[in-house]
């Protein structure tokens, strides 16, 4: 990492100094004017010295009435908010850092009050982005159909016994490197953990822990941009899937199928190790400039053949200032712990 | 696969190790690549953005909403500005319910100081000259129009345009020519004096 960046400065130096080398070319060529000679002839190079560093702190707030999926005590009043300071520095050279941290209350959860993030830094050029931390990989790629953000997201009170992902939550997450880069008008990135276990600080590649990978590309073809992807975990789980999106209709649609080859070993409600097969779609159209209206689908079958299907509902409208009101709506159908439908409807407000 | 993954970020790597970091490895902008997919996917759900810890997902999904379909996100309270602003006495003029850069702004005023101004538009953002004319090219004239489009002080945050017009037959007629050189290094020398107005107002 030391190697990338110091060689990313010297190539900046480089790029200085063939600027400054231009710029005694054009003072030797034909300029147009004597006073804008004149005005021109103390360009410089000290506009790469334009360095800064700063700290800005956002947050936002939620209030929502929930109407769950729970057979008892549905009705669920969830209220919480965050502050995020993010940090962030520019080199002389155009090098981006930066790192973020936030303190919450969360929405559901009556009794929890955290310190979020601080586990990453990110370093940026203009082709180039680096995350050095606690990085993630997509276990489910190409699986789709959510909609719904939010609390209703989180306490839906849905429960599907469609096993999907690596397993354990932190399986998808770690102690790594990201990294993500353009390739023309392609987006590619690669991740890789080296400590599911950890998060900011931790052995790498541990003897008895799990390590990560994956890597996924966005490629715009035409009118559509297709991004397909695989991801792999040492515990012997693997997902591969991809998405294909095109505006239609005065909106987005997205399809996408997704191939999870899962160890029963290491998922709570799994007893068959094998593949997971999930097909969704969503459709998210704006119905003018403040509202927003976004649809899901999404079908699940597990080794177990234990099938599910999602859907889900979203209008949103912003009401200036930061401030927007959301309907939300999420029916689980199939085989689950918990089927039917919920409701919320509330407020975040941005800060 | 997994070594296969692996030999592929090591490739990566290496590649990213061989070319300029302004680009990516095949040319390309990831800055306007991730906007492109944010548009697309949102902000939120981009698949190359991967946000980790649910605070932070909230605090996306949060502005997001905030901002609409078609809107821009509100910038967050900066602390150094805020700072700057219980303690600035005198330094730049903070022209009343300026939508641009105060500094880009002073600094494109500096630059035009010697001509004639045609037009001087605070709130727009917009200078241009009279046209100018010199002695030893009677012949030629030409006027300077410089457009401030951002309330930071960025490097895309200023465009200057030149049009220049020849004399034939006792008419002028645009001369057609394009002066990228020239608008780049007026547009440089905007923001080395917008730099130095911010350094000499941080120490004041």
């Amino acid at each position: 990492m030391i190697i990338i960046l110091f060689l990313c400065f010297f190539n900046n130096i480089s790029s200085v100094l063939i600027k400054t080398k231009t710029t005694i070319i054009i003072k030797k060529g034909k300029i147009i004017m004597k006073k804008l000679t004149l005005a021109l002839s103390a360009i410089a190079a000290a506009f790469s010295a334009s360095a800064h560093a700063d700290i800005s702190v956002s947050g936002s707030a939620n209030v929502a009435y929930l109407s769950t999926a729970a057979s008892t005590d549905a009705e669920k009043l969830a209220v919480g908010s965050i502050a995020s300071f993010a940090l962030s520095t520019t080199t002389d050279t155009g090098l981006g850092i930066s790192a973020s941290l936030a303190l919450s209350k969360d929405y559901d959860n009556d009794a929890s009050t955290a310190v979020d993030g601080g586990n990453a830094v990110t370093f940026t050029t203009g082709g180039t982005s680096i995350v050095v931390g606690d990085v993630g990989v997509n276990d489910t790629i190409g699986s789709i159909g959510g909609v719904v953000n939010g609390p209703l997201d989180d306490t839906s009170g849905v429960s599907s016994n469609v096993a999907t992902g690596f397993g354990a939550a932190a399986d998808d997450d770690g102690l790594g490197v990201s990294f993500s880069t353009a390739m023309g008008a392609a987006t590619l990135s690669i991740d890789y953990i080296a400590n599911t276990a950890a998060n900011n600080y931790g052995v790498l590649n541990p003897d008895s822990g799990e390590s990560a990978m994956g890597a996924s590309i966005s490629v715009p073809m035409g009118a559509y941009t297709v991004t397909v992807g695989v991801a792999d975990n040492d515990n012997g789980s693997s997902a591969a899937g991809g998405t294909i999106a095109a505006a239609l209709g005065g909106g987005t649609l997205t399809v996408g199928y997704s191939n999870q080859t899962i160890d029963s070993g290491d998922h709570a409600s799994l007893s068959t190790t094998g593949d997971t097969t999930s097909a969704g779609a969503t459709y998210s159209m704006s119905l003018d400039a403040d509202t927003t209206v976004a649809v899901g689908y999404l079908s699940n079958k597990d080794a177990d053949s234990d099938s599910a299907s999602k859907m889900e509902l979203s209008i949103e409208r912003a009401l200036g200032g930061g401030a927007s009101v959301y309907l939300d709506m999420v029916n689980l159908s199939g085989d689950a712990a918990t089927d039917g439908t919920a409701l919320g409807f509330g407020t975040a407000v941005s800060f | 696969m997994f070594k296969f993954i692996r030999i592929l970020l090591i490739l990566s790597v290496s590649l990213f190790i061989f070319q300029s970091c302004s680009k990516g490895p095949l040319g390309g902008d990831h800055a306007a690549n991730m906007a492109k997919l944010d548009k697309l996917y949102g902000k939120c759900k981009n698949p190359h953005r991967k946000i980790v810890g649910k605070d932070r997902r909230m605090l996306c999904e949060d502005k997001q909403r905030a901002v609409g379909p078609g809107g821009k996100e509100k910038p967050p309270l900066t602390i150094a500005n805020l700072a700057k602003n219980f303690s600035r006495e005198g330094g730049v003029i903070n022209y009343q319910g300026m939508a641009i850069n105060p500094f880009l702004w002073q600094a494109s005023l500096e630059l035009l100081d010697e001509y004639p101004l045609r037009i001087v538009d605070s709130q727009g953002g917009v200078i241009s000259t009279d046209w100018i004319t010199e002695s030893t090219s009677p012949n030629q004239r030409c006027n300077v129009k410089i457009t401030i489009k951002s309330q930071e002080l960025v490097s895309n945050g200023v465009k200057v345009k030149l049009i220049c017009q020849q004399k034939t037959d006792d008419a002028w007629y645009n001369d057609n020519s394009t002066y990228a050189n020239e608008e780049k290094d007026l547009t440089l020398k905007v923001l080395k004096i917008a730099n130095q107005i911010k350094a000499q107002d941080q120490l004041s």
